[in-house]
């Protein structure tokens, strides 16, 4: 086998790990999917199921060196990236044992130790912080690499193209991965995005864009691989596209009346946890039992997770004034 | 005759995909190939062509057409050169931006009654237009590297063929040529290339494009030139099989084998090649596929899968689709004086 | 002990000793260096009005020019300050806040709190702000009240060498995110600065002239104005004690209220616009806190509600001058019910 091969082919137990990372991510946004409705989750969340493969692929790809920050639309991202499970839907719920306190909320959770720049509330907010976190390696000579998650509404701010010349300029260990689900809020990128493909914008800053189908694990873990290797070897930046749908609205209680049919035909046809079930047993590379046993393992998860974060403290008043400099 | 019809289909999401990255694969605008549709248009009109119908698509090809032909029709008519055909979207049909968009324009097309259906794109592209085409005449236009099957021409140039074809203005047998394909077949799904069939031990489609040599045990070839780019010039080097000839070559890729070809397999990567039991192939003859498991890449394609005890195989058709042979078009067309035009006088319409 | 050196050459000095002591600093901005990719001198600024000049050569390859794009550069030397860098980042003119403030008042400002205290962005931002060098409105505006305003950024103004460099080199230090002010009409001021690295803390106001009558609130450039103010009316035996806040936030309440205490009487003198601005800020503080001391009403020095004007007649009448100030003194000294 080459070094490529070598770096690409996926082990068991990688691949089980995979596909608990999606499960883990499909099961929690639809528990929260149901739970919000219930009116206890306070506040907005916007929910990533149907998006799976990407945030799977990619950080597939990434070690303890790395760094990824995400949009409003994190809590797929920061699964993969390995935050804390209870801790995530403890936040949700806005309980003090949550990721952040409670100080956060869906938006804003955030992980430093485990590379995990945050959720970002502001579209276009994760780009430069990534040229930052991407700098830093470079200057430190850790071989780690950035990646910034944004969305089709999000390759339209300023911020983002600025920061995609920026990490050209400066030869960045950084890689752009826009999440083309079809919509930004309510209105389709194929409408707001000029150039119809988010990776054509890439050939005008000088790196490469490539197009990867965003629903399957391993079309997105392949050119994830490469662009990752590509930056860690010192070759500079990608813009990944990722075209799929997402499963939800743009956020809970959007009525979602802009869109077509095309979220059963995605649950259906190109779901990524069902095609990447099928090809595994298919190659005989993973067994339905193993499958079927992790399926168990995440349902149990989620269910604590939500039990948990049920019964958590809410932050004291106390902890309204904390934190707000290093000091105080 | 009848007013001919010539389809164009254009492929938006050709030139994407990994090759980008991983070799330097050229980047082919959008833009651009709106600009080759504009080219073309013109060059219709002017050898009798009136109407076109155009695929759409969400990757802004035809919506730049779009664009451009209501600008067109509002300007004043200032000279024969600027005619443009009757251009027809063929909407209503959902896009779903994959190869089916290409298979769905194209059987409108047919049913329409093109004589001649234009492509823009890659092999891919030019692969399942003529899984789709039947016996309707296909004009491969190539937009990147890469690219084999489809010629790199000017677009004005193409137009002028497309039309001189679609017309009859050069009779069929000359205008055309019948490519040859090979069959891949694993159990009953089938897939047809127009160049070559590689074996890779590679277990999933994932990006489908096949860019690392190393993970090739076969390779099969309609045709191998010796000036191609791409799988197909591993063999094009040793064994030349020419798009005329009646028979293809195959051979088992080894990176230990004696002989050893340095061979361009993709656009700025030439790298050496070990080859193994070189032979030809029989139209009509099946050849197995050995490999225990892996993909079969159809035009530098991963598509077909296949497991142990799938036993896939190969066969050399002469059954490939017709294609517009540019050159001799015009080259008939320049014999018959089919472009000589005569000077309008003053006053006369 | 103390040269004398400019307010420039503090900072620069600030920034060179920190650089030395700890690799992680870096500095980047638009023409920090200058000259890159140029066919002429690299270094060819050292910054618009030179601050960072040296330090390219000195440090190599930790004075990184950047592309006109505050936004992305201001957003990495944030990222890079969570990644445990100490980025000193230059935003040229505070005037150009306006393209760059999410990622300082919504990403950095906000990290802390936000992560339940899990994360430290110890960036520095410098800027350049204020009148008086004719570059009109876009180019000389204050708008340190708006940085005030944000809970999780520090605010600091230093208006003398001395300050500059002690607080440049607290800033950096910091582990917070320090928005570093400098008036630009300030640079060539010279002023003893010691030698060696010192720290000035944040949060402490400076008593720079002591007096028994009235209190002058101040800040930045309008420090030596106020001083000058205060020099005529000695002259007229009216002793005036002048307060350099040094830094908006963290506020240094106590100095003021005491003198108050002491005073009864009080002038704010602030460059910014009035509204909303630390004239404003100081006012409410003093009616709040100190309203039993006070003998007359507040008066405040401002500039005018208008963006800064051109011409040098005009710029002239926007900016407070000495004798504006010592008009309010006399305002605040006079007034009976």
């Amino acid at each position: 086998m080459t070094d490529t091969m070598e770096r690409r082919a996926l082990t068991r137990e990688q691949l089980l790990a995979a596909y608990r990372q999606m499960r883990t991510i499909r099961e929690f946004e639809e528990r929260v999917h149901t739970e919000f409705a219930t009116g206890e989750i306070p506040g907005f969340v916007h929910l990533y199921a149907g998006e799976e493969a990407s945030a799977v692929g990619v950080c597939g790809n990434l070690d303890g060196r790395d760094t990824i920050a995400s949009t409003h639309r994190g809590h797929g991202h920061c699964i993969a990236k390995g935050v804390d499970v209870g801790e995530m839907m403890a936040e949700i719920y806005g309980r003090q044992t949550g990721s952040c306190h409670g100080k956060g909320g869906s938006m804003h959770i955030a992980d430093l130790s485990k590379g995990m720049l945050g959720a970002n509330g502001i579209v276009g907010g994760g780009p430069p912080l990534i040229c930052g976190t991407a700098l830093a390696a470079k200057l430190k000579g850790t071989g780690g690499v950035s990646v910034a998650f944004f969305g089709d509404g999000g390759s339209n701010q300023g911020t983002t193209l600025e920061s995609m010349n920026l990490a050209c300029v400066w030869n960045l260990p950084a890689i752009f991965v826009a999440e083309n689900n079809g919509y930004a809020e309510s209105t389709a990128s194929s409408w707001s995005v000029a150039s119809d493909n988010i990776a054509d914008r890439a050939a005008g800053f000088g790196m490469p864009g490539v197009i990867v189908d965003g629903f399957d694990f391993f079309a997105v873990h392949e050119a994830a691989s490469e662009a990752i290797a590509r930056a860690r070897g010192g070759a500079g930046p990608t813009l990944i596209e990722m075209k799929f749908t997402r499963y939800f609205g743009h956020f809970e209680g959007d009525q979602q009346t802009y869109r077509a049919d095309e979220v059963a035909r995605a649950r259906a046809e190109l779901d990524c946890l069902k095609r990447f079930a099928a090809r595994v047993t298919e190659t005989g590379e993973l067994a339905q039992a193993d499958l079927d046993a992790i399926d168990t393992e995440v349902a149990t998860l989620i269910d604590q997770a939500v039990d948990d974060a049920k019964t958590a403290p809410p932050p004291t008043e106390a902890d309204l004034l904390t934190d707000v400099y290093v000091r105080y | 005759m009848g007013d001919a019809i010539v389809g164009i289909v254009a492929n938006p999401l050709s030139g994407r995909d990994i090759r980008r990255l991983v070799t330097q694969a050229s980047v082919f605008p959008t833009a651009e190939k709106a600009n080759m549709i504009q080219r073309m248009l013109p060059a219709l009109e002017a050898v009798g062509v009136h109407r076109v119908l155009l695929s759409t698509d969400l990757g802004g090809i035809s919506a730049a057409v779009f664009r451009a032909a209501t600008r067109h029709r509002g300007q004043s008519r200032s000279g024969p050169d600027t005619r443009w055909p009757e251009v027809e979207f063929l909407d209503g049909q959902p896009i779903r931006q994959t190869a089916q968009d290409t298979v769905d324009a194209v059987r409108r097309m047919v049913t329409a009654g093109a004589r001649v259906i234009v492509c823009l794109g890659g092999d891919g592209t030019a692969r399942v237009a003529a899984a789709a085409a039947g016996d309707v005449a296909l004009l491969p236009l190539s937009t990147g590297t890469n690219n084999v099957f489809p010629a790199v021409r000017e677009a004005t140039i193409a137009g002028l063929a497309a039309g001189l074809a679609a017309t009859g203005a050069v009779p069929a047998d000359v205008a055309m040529t019948r490519s040859k394909l090979l069959e891949a077949r694993v159990a009953d799904r089938v897939e047809i290339a127009l160049v070559d069939v590689a074996v890779s031990t590679e277990r999933h489609v994932g990006a489908r494009a096949v860019w690392d040599p190393a993970t090739v045990t076969q390779v099969f070839c309609a045709f191998a030139e010796p000036d191609a780019v791409g799988l197909s010039s591993i063999l094009g080097q040793l064994s030349p099989a020419a798009r005329g000839d009646p028979h293809g070559v195959t051979a088992r890729i080894a990176a230990d084998a004696p002989e050893q070809v340095l061979a361009p397999i993709a656009p700025g990567l030439v790298v050496p090649v070990g080859v193994r039991e070189i032979e030809r192939m029989r139209p009509g003859a099946v050849y197995p596929v050995d490999t225990r498991a892996g993909v079969i890449a159809v035009d530098g394609e991963r598509e077909l899968t296949f497991e142990p005890g799938d036993h896939p195989t190969v066969r050399l058709r002469a059954d490939g689709p017709r294609c517009v042979d540019v050159p001799a078009v015009l080259a008939a067309s320049a014999r018959l004086g089919l472009l000589r035009h005569q000077l309008r006088r003053v006053g006369s319409t | 002990m103390a040269r004398s050196i400019t307010y420039r050459e503090a900072i620069n000095e600030a920034l060179a000793q920190e650089m030395e002591r700890d690799e992680s600093v870096i500095v980047m901005g638009e023409d920090n260096a200058g000259g890159e990719g140029a066919p002429g001198d690299e270094d060819a600024w050292g910054g618009v009005l030179g601050v960072t000049k040296g330090l390219y050569h000195k440090f190599p390859g930790r004075v990184l020019d950047t592309p006109i794009s505050e936004s992305a550069f201001i957003g990495a030397a944030i990222g890079a300050a969570t990644a445990g860098m100490r980025p000193v980042a230059e935003l040229m003119f505070v005037d150009f806040m306006g393209v760059c403030f999410d990622q300082i008042y919504n990403q950095a400002a906000k990290f802390r709190y936000m992560f339940g205290g899990k994360a430290v962005t110890p960036v520095v931002i410098r800027t350049m702000y204020g009148a008086g060098l004719r570059a009109a409105a876009q180019h000389s505006q204050c708008l340190y009240p708006l940085f005030t305003h944000i809970p999780g950024l520090k605010v600091v103004l230093p208006a003398t060498p001395y300050d500059a460099k002690g607080m440049m080199i607290q800033a950096i230090r910091d582990n917070d995110p320090v928005m570093f002010f400098e008036h630009k009409a300030l640079y060539d001021l010279a002023g003893p600065v010691p030698e060696e690295s010192y720290t000035l803390p944040f949060g402490e106001a400076n008593v720079v002239r002591e007096g028994g009558d009235v209190t002058i609130v101040t800040l930045g450039r309008m420090v030596h104005t106020s001083l000058e103010a205060a020099r005529q009316l000695a002259a007229d035996g009216v002793q005036c004690e002048v307060i350099d806040l040094r830094t908006t936030s963290p506020l240094d309440e106590d100095t003021v209220l005491e003198s108050v205490e002491g005073t009864g009487r009080v002038v704010v003198v602030d460059e910014a616009h009035p509204r909303c601005s630390m004239a404003t800020d100081i006012s409410a503080l003093v009616a709040q806190k100190a309203f039993g001391s006070l003998q007359a009403p507040i008066e405040m020095v401002t500039a005018p509600h208008t963006p800064v004007p051109f011409s040098n007649a005009l710029e002239d009448l926007y900016i407070p001058d000495a004798q504006r100030i010592a008009n309010a003194v006399k305002t605040v000294t006079r007034w009976s019910r």
